[in-house]
Formats: C-alpha cells, structure tokens, sequence
C-alpha cells in the first residue's frame, strides 16, 4: 500500500504547477487577510492615488474577458458557427475574468461587509452604479453560458446525470443569452471607460473617447487572451483540442483589429494636444514622456500593437504557432498596460483649483501587501483555467460537433464556408 | 426555427422592459432631485480673503466638533501667495457644489443634496470606492484608511464633538456643521447669526473671515456680502456651481478699512 501511495506521488509538471499556484494563492490569502484586518492604511493607496494596482486587475480582468461576449455574439448572433468552441472556451474565461474582477473589487472597497449596497441601492446616474449592476447581471449569464461546460465534469456526470443534462441543455438558449451578453457587455466595458471619461476633476481622462477605447481594446484584448490560452493548454497537454485552423482564422482577425485600436488610441493621444485645459497636456507629457514613457510607447504601442499586427497580419508568421502565440500574448499583456497607464496617468496629475496654484504630480507603487494579493488574484484564475482545461474540456475543438446535433434550435441558417 | 425567432423576441421583450424601468426611474429621480435644490434655505459661506490670516483656528474648531483625525483636516488653510507686504490664504472647505461631481459619481447615493443645498454623506450606506474622491475637483474628501480611535487631541481645548466618529473605510468631508444648523433651527436660532446654529469655523474665526447664511435670504449677511463685494468661486469652468464664495485679497485692503 505504501508502495501504492509513493508511486501516485509522482512529481508531475501538473503538480509542480499546481504547487507554485497554491504558495501564490496562500499567500494572496494571508495578504487579503492582513487587508481586512488592518484596513487599506496597509496599501500604498493615498487620497490623491486612490485607486492602483487592484483597479488595474480589476478593469484587464474585464477587458480581458471580452472575449466572451465578442465570440459568443459572432458564432450565436452573426452566424460564424463554426468558431463557437472557441466562443466556449472565451465563455469560461470570462467567467474567471470577471470572478477575478469581484475579487480585487471585494479587496479595493473600504467597506467589502457592504458590497451589496450597491444592488440594493441605484444611483441610477452614476456609472460605476451601472457598470456593478452590468457585471453582476453579465455574471449571471455567463454562470448559465458555461453551465454546458461545467457538466463536463465527470464526477457530476456520474453522480447526478439529471442535473448534467439539466446543465448541459441551457446550451439551447445559448442565442438568447449571447444577446443579453452582448448588451451587458457593451454596457458595462464603454461605461468602464466612460467612469474615467466623465471626471472634470481629471482633465486627461475627461473625454467622449474614453469609452471607445475601452471597448475596441477589450474585445482585441479578450479575443487575444482566449486564442493565447487555447493555444498554450494544446501545447501543455493532451487534455486540450485544438483546431488550428481555426485559431488562426481568428488570430487574423484580431490582426485586423489592432489596426483599428492602433489607429484609435494614436489619433486619441495625438489630439490630446488640440485643446488646452489645466492639467491635459500635463497628463500627455507623464504618458509620453514621464514616468509611463516605457509603458506606453514600448508596452501599449510597440509590443502591444504595431509587433503583434505585424506577427498576425503576415502570413509566414501568422502560421507559425510560436510567433502567434507571441503576438496574442503581447496584445493581452498591450492592453493591461493600457488599463495601467489610463488610470495612473489620470491620477499622477493633481489638479489645482485655486487661483494660481500650480499643477503637482504624485507618484504610487503597489506595496507588498497589494502585490502578492493582486497576484493571487492572477493565480486563482490560472488555477481555475488549468482545472477547467483538464477537468471539463474547456478547451476542446473536437467537441464541437457532437454538442451541434444535440442543438434542437438552430442558430441561423448559414452557409458555412 | 420559429421557435428560435420567438424566443428572441422574447428576450427582447424582457430587455426592452428593463430598459424601460431604469428611464422611468431615473426620471422619477430627476424630478425628485430638481424639487430638492430649490429648498427654502440655501445655505452658502463667504471667505473673505482679505481678514483671513491663517492663522488655522477654524481647522481645530472643525476637528473638535466633528470629532476628526488628527491626520485628516476637512478644511485645510492654502497659502495663496502674497498680496502686497501680506500672506494670503485660502481655506478650503466642501464647496456644497450645485452640481456636485461626488453626488453623480457616488454608485449607491452615498452623497447626496439636502434640500438646503448641504451635500450630505451617508456614512452607513458609503461602500468605500472612493470615486467621490476621485471626482471631486477641490479634493475635499478624505479617506478614512485607518480607524480614528482614542482621544482626539483638539477636544476638549477647541470644543466637544457633536457627531459620530466616522467609520474605516469611508471618505469623510466637511458638512457646513449641519448637526449645528438642524439643533439651531429646531431651537429657533437663525444660522450664521446665533454662533450655536452656525458652523464651528464662522464661529471660531478670530477676524471674521467667514460669513454664513442663506443665499434665498436678500437680508442674511452672505447675500449682503455678495452684492457689496466682489467675489470668485473656486473652478468655476467646471460648472459645479460652488456654494463658497470667496471675497479676493486687495493689496491695500487694510489701509482702506
């Protein structure tokens, strides 16, 4: 028996990987422990800087779980069927996403025993009042998407097969539900740039576009990061199914994209300088070049825009599943940084509003306590994609078929190609 | 197929109530909040730059009656350069803003318009976001990031608390002394006339700096101070229609009194 039991212990890549995520996680534990307890006075958050490194996971684990809706929207609304195991697969991650998202909000709040003021109580003109009540609606319906997903899961299949049907049928309204998405979603991710984009107080964040570009960024970032994750779970295991083909057929997409974003954000920044207000052209120079020059130019525009579109739009490189996965990588790892860059530029600025008084600049870097909790963060939704991966057949290719002909509503008729 | 067509329009359906539901509310809100600002009294204060000599009174008063951290001042005193041989200061309360950008940003109407123009802040409802913070121009709010316990070193030197300690995690900023105002006026007073219905800092002003009232008044001493001076409000460009006016320094002001 002893014997038995050693041989079981074998240290596999899984568990080793298992093993790092679970000190992430512990830690992050101890460290969203030590938050609660002794209260935000641990971070390095100020009254000038009030919102850092968590608003930061909270608004990419967003963007990044766009994909979600984007995919979902295309195979179950506009007819591209056959991208819909890539739609499943953006379905789980934008469950972790935004369960990401719940979590660094649950930390950042001064007062997380309340969180649920925020349903009970509407202050209908107020942004983040909408962008709550979208996410926990969008939540909702993504708990009901990926209901097929979960009763994958063998254990459910074998103990309860009545609820693993139960389960796997909500497939059925999957175009219901992809039109709610659609709606919450655009909702929700405009609004989140619109929250920074209604400031006066912050003349660099106080413009119409700000929403647009959330929203053109969260769908490149999130069709990015689903494509980046299917492919990395097909290289890592045997659990995972991938169709290339179709991971590329979409990757040229998001080439195409990024063209649109690339043009958008450029043309946003440059006409920054059209007007004058306190505080505007202040909030460009730290961007361009103060203290977030590197981000912006090398991490938002550079390896996050113009080297991806290069590697997705050329087809030698396109194919080639290491320069792909390089580029969705970058694109995911663009628009985190963008989130990063608009929220902290914003604030390093600090406004006068007396009479003469000259414009100061703040600075802030996470603490300890921020980062390993933040990290746990990022750790739980590894985790989380990992055991999705292969326990429940999130990312499987081959599946697409047989779950086709259990579909009693057709979508569209469409003519594949 | 039908089926399929059915069910969307059901969806639809659904979306397009909810959709409903929110404007109607919000319009019932709207109506609601336009009735608010046109109150009775409309409380306002006057800070006239050139008496103010800095000389910071009026904050200890403050942290004395609403009870505040010593590391927190809900009404700090700018240096605002030099006025001829003389220090100029500014010092900064809420504005009470018309239009208040904490008010419209606050998800769960935290903050919120007395009907005399107060901006209020509900304590126990605040989840602690600190948008309010983020959007507020004159950065008059303060985050609690710690809790305030023990003994507040302005009482009882600079007067006895009148309200409850705020609680960690919310941000806190100055109310014009409502709980003064409210007592004042339950016991008859007039605000800005008797000192125990006017805010602790008019009160304890040494040289008179600050003047309070209401602004629906044409009699009450703000109104007065208005019409014979002139006077500017803190970012007027951004719109949020401060309720503190600001009487501007004058080089020779002192000869001329």
């Amino acid at each position: 028996m002893y014997k038995n039991l050693r041989s079981k212990l074998v240290i596999t890549p899984w568990l080793i990987w298992l093993g790092i995520m679970g000190l992430i996680l512990l830690t992050g534990l101890v460290a969203g422990i030590f938050v609660f307890w002794k209260g935000l006075v641990i971070t390095n958050l100020t009254d000038l800087v009030p919102w850092g490194l968590w608003i930061t996971i909270d608004l990419s684990s967003i963007a990044l779980s766009a994909g979600a809706f984007s995919l979902c929207a295309g195979v179950y609304l506009f007819g591209l069927k056959r991208y819909q195991p890539i739609a499943r697969t953006a379905t789980f991650v934008g469950l972790i996403g935004y369960t990401m998202a719940m979590l660094a909000l649950i930390l950042d709040i001064g007062r997380p025993d309340r969180f649920w003021h925020a349903v009970v109580y509407w202050n209908t003109h107020s942004l983040m009042w909408e962008v709550t009540m979208c996410v926990v609606l969008y939540l909702t319906v993504l708990l009901f998407e990926t209901m097929p997903i979960l009763a994958n899961f063998d254990w459910l299949c074998k103990r309860l097969p009545k609820i693993a049907h139960l389960m796997s049928g909500t497939h059925h309204y999957a175009p219901i539900l992809a039109i709610i998405g659609l709606g919450l979603s655009s909702l929700h991710q405009s609004s989140l740039g619109a929250m920074y984009g209604v400031i006066k107080a912050r003349p660099f964040w106080f413009k119409p576009e700000m929403s647009v570009l959330f929203m053109l960024s969260a769908i490149v970032g999130g069709i990015s990061l689903t494509l980046f994750a299917s492919m990395l779970a097909g290289r890592l295991t045997n659990k995972a199914k991938v169709n290339d083909a179709l991971i590329e057929r979409v990757a040229q997409f998001v080439g195409y994209l990024l063209i649109g974003y690339f043009y958008f954000r450029a043309w946003d920044t440059l006409a920054t300088t059209y007007t004058y207000d306190p505080g505007r052209s202040e909030g460009l120079h730290v961007m361009t070049k103060g203290p977030l020059a590197f981000n912006f130019w090398i991490g938002e525009m550079l390896l996050g825009m113009i080297v991806p579109m290069i590697l997705l739009l050329y087809k030698q490189t396109r194919v080639n599943p290491f320069w792909r996965m390089l580029a969705l990588f970058l694109v995911a790892a663009g628009v985190v940084a963008f989130r990063w860059d608009t929220n902290i530029s914003g604030l390093m600025v600090v406004m006068p509003f007396a009479p003469g008084q000259a414009i100061a600049y703040t600075n802030y870097f996470p603490s300890l306590v921020e980062l390993l909790s933040g990290s746990a963060i990022v750790a739980f939704g590894l985790t989380t994609f990992s055991f999705g991966v292969r326990y429940l057949r999130v990312v499987d290719h081959s599946l697409v078929e047989t779950e086709h002909e259990k579909v009693k509503v057709k979508t569209i008729e469409t003519v594949t190609a | 197929m039908s089926d399929n067509k059915l069910s969307r329009r059901d969806a639809l359906k659904v979306v397009g109530t909810a959709a409903a539901t929110i404007i109607g509310l919000r319009m019932v809100k709207k109506a609601n909040a336009s009735e608010s600002v046109a109150g009775e009294r409309q409380w306002a204060m006057v800070i006239d730059q050139n008496k103010c000599n800095g000389c910071g009174y009026c904050v200890m008063a403050c942290r004395a009656h609403n009870d505040i951290a010593p590391d927190i001042t809900w009404n700090p005193i700018l240096e605002a350069g030099v006025s001829g041989e003389k220090n100029v200061y500014l010092p900064r309360p809420c504005m009470h803003c018309a239009k208040a950008p904490c008010v419209e940003v606050c998800p769960v109407e935290a903050s919120y318009y007395r009907p005399d123009g107060i901006v209020m802040m509900d304590y126990d409802r605040c989840i602690g976001c600190r948008y309010c913070e983020v959007a507020c121009p004159y950065q008059a709010r303060s985050f609690n990031w710690d809790a305030f316990t023990g003994d507040n070193p302005a009482v009882p030197e600079w007067g006895e608390p009148e309200v409850e300690r705020r609680p960690r995690g919310v941000p806190e900023k100055c109310s014009f002394c409502y709980q003064r105002i409210d007592r004042g006026l339950s016991l008859g007073l007039e605000p800005g006339v008797d000192p125990d219905a006017t805010p602790s800092c008019v009160v304890v002003c040494p040289t008179g700096a600050r003047l309070f009232g209401d602004l629906n008044d044409p009699e009450s001493n703000v109104s007065k101070a208005l019409k014979e001076n002139p006077t500017y409000r803190l970012r007027e460009d951004l719109g949020t229609g401060p309720r503190v006016y600001y009487i501007p320094a004058v080089a020779d002001a002192s000869q001329e009194v």
